[in-house]
């Protein structure tokens, strides 16, 4: 599918926040790396999916009617066997058939650790579309680290973005931690900033956390506003 | 401003015809103060004052209305208030003036009324394709053309800078400042609401306007933020923009829509966005007019690595904190720049610090030993830009024409921070501004203008980045 046609697909369904799925294949569509996940209908595909994919792996809620999915009660990670996958199968649907009786789940490998960061996308009212950069969780929550660029970017402003929020340092290897591969967030980060350029429908996209490693990065969890 | 291709802007700011709606005889009016204004400001145009009911104001014919004025006009200054001045850029646009002043408030920024009222003045202006500087505004000044169109009547000197500012009272904030730091201006643009002309309007304009080499910019907040911040980026690789944005807590947003009705935004972005568009940003009104008055005066640098020569070592440390964070080096001096030192101060083992900054202390005072310190350092390849830090005293003087020679032999700029008070410091000032050396009393101000030519430097000289320390 392309762009327009998985924006078109949740539209024509009155959504306007895409499911995680919709937006791993989109972002997959524009070259961005993401730890894909796949919709299981029931127990059984899920189960099917978790054995395909190889443990572990991680389930979450999907749903319209649920957008804040840990808080839900809706995301269990780290499922080492079948019977783990068909234990938070039950566990997420009991919960999320309360408020939907359509919900359903996605099933994605669990990803290896690295370095969280942030890369997102919101459109300001006096500046309009605006590409955000930062360490993911407390480092963007409570320090504001944080930096900002107008679309479109150039090479050098997603270099810059990463060398000026205070966190960099922990990006270039901080006490004998291995320094991340920065030109894999930069490519993503202009990727972004090109997905949004040629699609102006895109209102907010929230990549966080996206994973840095020593080599590559990966997308977890993607949020797409149109 | 919508509509097909820019509008030229030139009649606006350089009328040779002007006529002035709602003149009146009292001296405490709006009205009556633009005509003193214009008068005053030395205009040789023709101005035609208008008023239904006056013969004659400050000496001048006053028309029944601008269809009795016998020659087209450029330019309609409007001092009526805000639902007569609608009326009054409708007949402008029907008589094919070519731009409008709207001085009066009571738009966008009271509510919801007034922005329907602004609406409609905006589509009178357009159905014309007739700009409008405001409403809500001081005015505007060209002094390049010594047309002086604001309620404040003055006469200020003429330089290089031209503002754009999107307040009145901190225009004449940067007005005055300018004026005590001996700086020129060159236009003054009050873009108040920016109903139709925006600041990337009035930086298209500056762009081309030859005897504008500086722009200052005061902006609280504009709907179109992106336009704003790319023109200023592109017209930065002509001419350096220095911006100062207020509204930077969420709390401000409220004052500045009910100051000009444009939100404040988010000061992070438009500090980022600036950044990424090469803009130079300083953080009050003394540091804009400090950075425009180095930028007007001095050459840029070819890097940016600073030198600092002092007698008393707390301004120098004040300088440095400034200085790093916006990209500039403190450089070792090289070996045949101590030689010199030592042999200045007549010493192989002299009492101070052989270092960058170099602390003279009580060496330093004596004029021709200071003087000769700065070539020395001036002479150093090492050092892109020297700023000299010299204090005002009863028996000594500031060596202001040694530091102007050294200057201009080795034609790197030099920033002069003369610490003393206003009176005492400002013939010196005058002396050496004359010279094109910026001379400026606090030691935070010598940093922001030493920090806007490095930033320049390398931007518009594509000068090489040291980071040695």
């Amino acid at each position: 599918m392309t762009v327009n046609e998985i924006i078109s697909l949740a539209a024509a369904s009155g959504r306007n926040l895409l499911f995680e799925d919709e937006a791993g294949a989109l972002l997959e569509t524009a070259g961005i790396p993401v730890n894909r996940c796949r919709v299981a209908r029931d127990e059984e595909e899920a189960v099917r999916i978790a054995v395909e994919t190889g443990f572990p792996v991680v389930l979450k809620v999907r749903s319209p009617a649920i957008v804040h999915k840990t808080e839900a009660g809706g995301v269990c990670l780290n499922l080492l066997d079948e019977e783990a996958v068909r234990r938070a199968y039950r566990e997420i649907m009991e919960k999320a058939r309360l408020v939907d009786q359509e919900a359903q789940v996605t099933v994605q490998p669990m990803a290896v650790p690295g370095v969280e960061v942030l890369i997102g996308m919101t459109t300001d009212p006096q500046f309009g579309q605006v590409i955000a950069f930062g360490l993911g969780g407390t480092f963007v929550e409570v320090l504001g680290d944080i930096t900002f660029r107008l679309v479109p970017l150039l090479e050098k402003d997603a270099k810059d973005m990463i060398d000026s929020i205070k966190g960099s340092v922990i990006l270039k290897g901080y006490r004998g931690s291995m320094p991340v591969d920065t030109a894999a967030l930069i490519d993503i980060i202009l990727k972004v900033s090109r997905l949004v350029e040629n699609n102006p429908q895109i209102k907010e996209i929230d990549l966080n956390p996206v994973l840095a490693y020593p080599e590559g990065a990966l997308i977890i969890d993607a949020r797409i506003v149109i | 401003m919508s509509g097909a291709g820019p509008i030229d802007l030139h009649p606006v700011f350089y009328p040779k015809r002007v006529a002035v709606f709602g003149v009146t005889d009292t001296p405490d009016r709006v009205g009556y103060n633009i005509l003193e204004s214009i008068l005053y400001g030395g205009f040789t145009g023709e101005v035609y004052p208008i008023h239904p009911r006056h013969e004659q104001v400050l000496g001048c014919k006053v028309y029944k209305s601008l269809e009795d004025v016998p020659e087209p006009v450029d330019l309609a200054v409007i001092c009526l208030n805000q639902y007569a001045t609608v009326e009054a850029v409708e007949s402008c646009g029907r008589a094919g003036v070519k731009g409008v002043i709207c001085n009066a408030g009571g738009y966008r920024e009271t509510g919801e009324e007034g922005h329907e009222l602004e609406k409609r003045l905006i589509s009178a202006a357009e159905k014309y394709r007739l700009p409008i500087i405001g409403p809500n505004t001081l005015g505007m000044i060209n002094n390049d053309g010594n047309f002086y169109s604001t309620f404040y009547p003055m006469k200020i000197p003429r330089g290089k800078v031209s503002i754009i500012s999107q307040s009145g009272g901190i225009g004449l904030t940067i007005i005055h400042m300018a004026i005590d730091e001996g700086l020129g201006i060159n236009k003054f643009i009050g873009v108040g609401n920016c109903s139709n002309l925006g600041f990337a309007d009035c930086l298209d304009y500056l762009e081309n306007d030859d005897s504008t080499a500086v722009i200052g910019v005061f902006i609280e907040g504009t709907s179109d933020a992106g336009r704003f911040a790319r023109t200023a980026g592109r017209v930065a690789r002509k001419k350096p923009v220095v911006v100062y944005k207020a509204g930077r807590l969420a709390a401000t947003d409220y004052c500045t829509q009910t100051h000009t009705g444009s939100a404040a935004g988010s000061f992070h972005l438009y500090r980022d966005i600036l950044h990424q568009h090469g803009v130079f940003t300083v953080d009050s009104a003394s540091e804009l007019v400090a950075a425009c008055k180095a930028l007007a005066l001095q050459p840029l640098p070819e890097g940016n690595r600073v030198g600092i020569l002092t007698h008393t070592a707390g301004p120098s440390v004040v300088m440095v904190d400034r200085l790093v964070p916006a990209g500039c080096v403190i450089p070792a001096l090289n070996e045949e720049t101590i030689r010199q030192v030592k042999r200045i101060i007549g010493s192989d083992d002299p009492p101070v610090t052989l270092k960058n900054p170099l602390d003279a202390a009580g060496l330093g005072f004596r004029r021709s030993t200071y003087g000769n310190l700065a070539e020395a350092m001036l002479a150093d390849e090492n050092v892109d830009l020297l700023l000299a830090v010299y204090c005002l005293h009863k028996t000594w003087e500031l060596p202001a024409s040694e530091l102007i020679a050294a200057h201009e032999k080795y034609k790197k700029p030099l920033v002069v921070n003369f610490v003393g008070n206003w009176l005492g410091c400002r013939p010196d000032q005058e002396f050496m501004q004359k010279a094109g050396v910026p001379l400026y009393t606090a030691p935070e101000k010598t940093a922001v203008a030493a920090a806007a030519l490095v930033h320049y430097g390398m931007r518009l000289k594509g000068g090489v980045s040291c980071d040695c320390k």
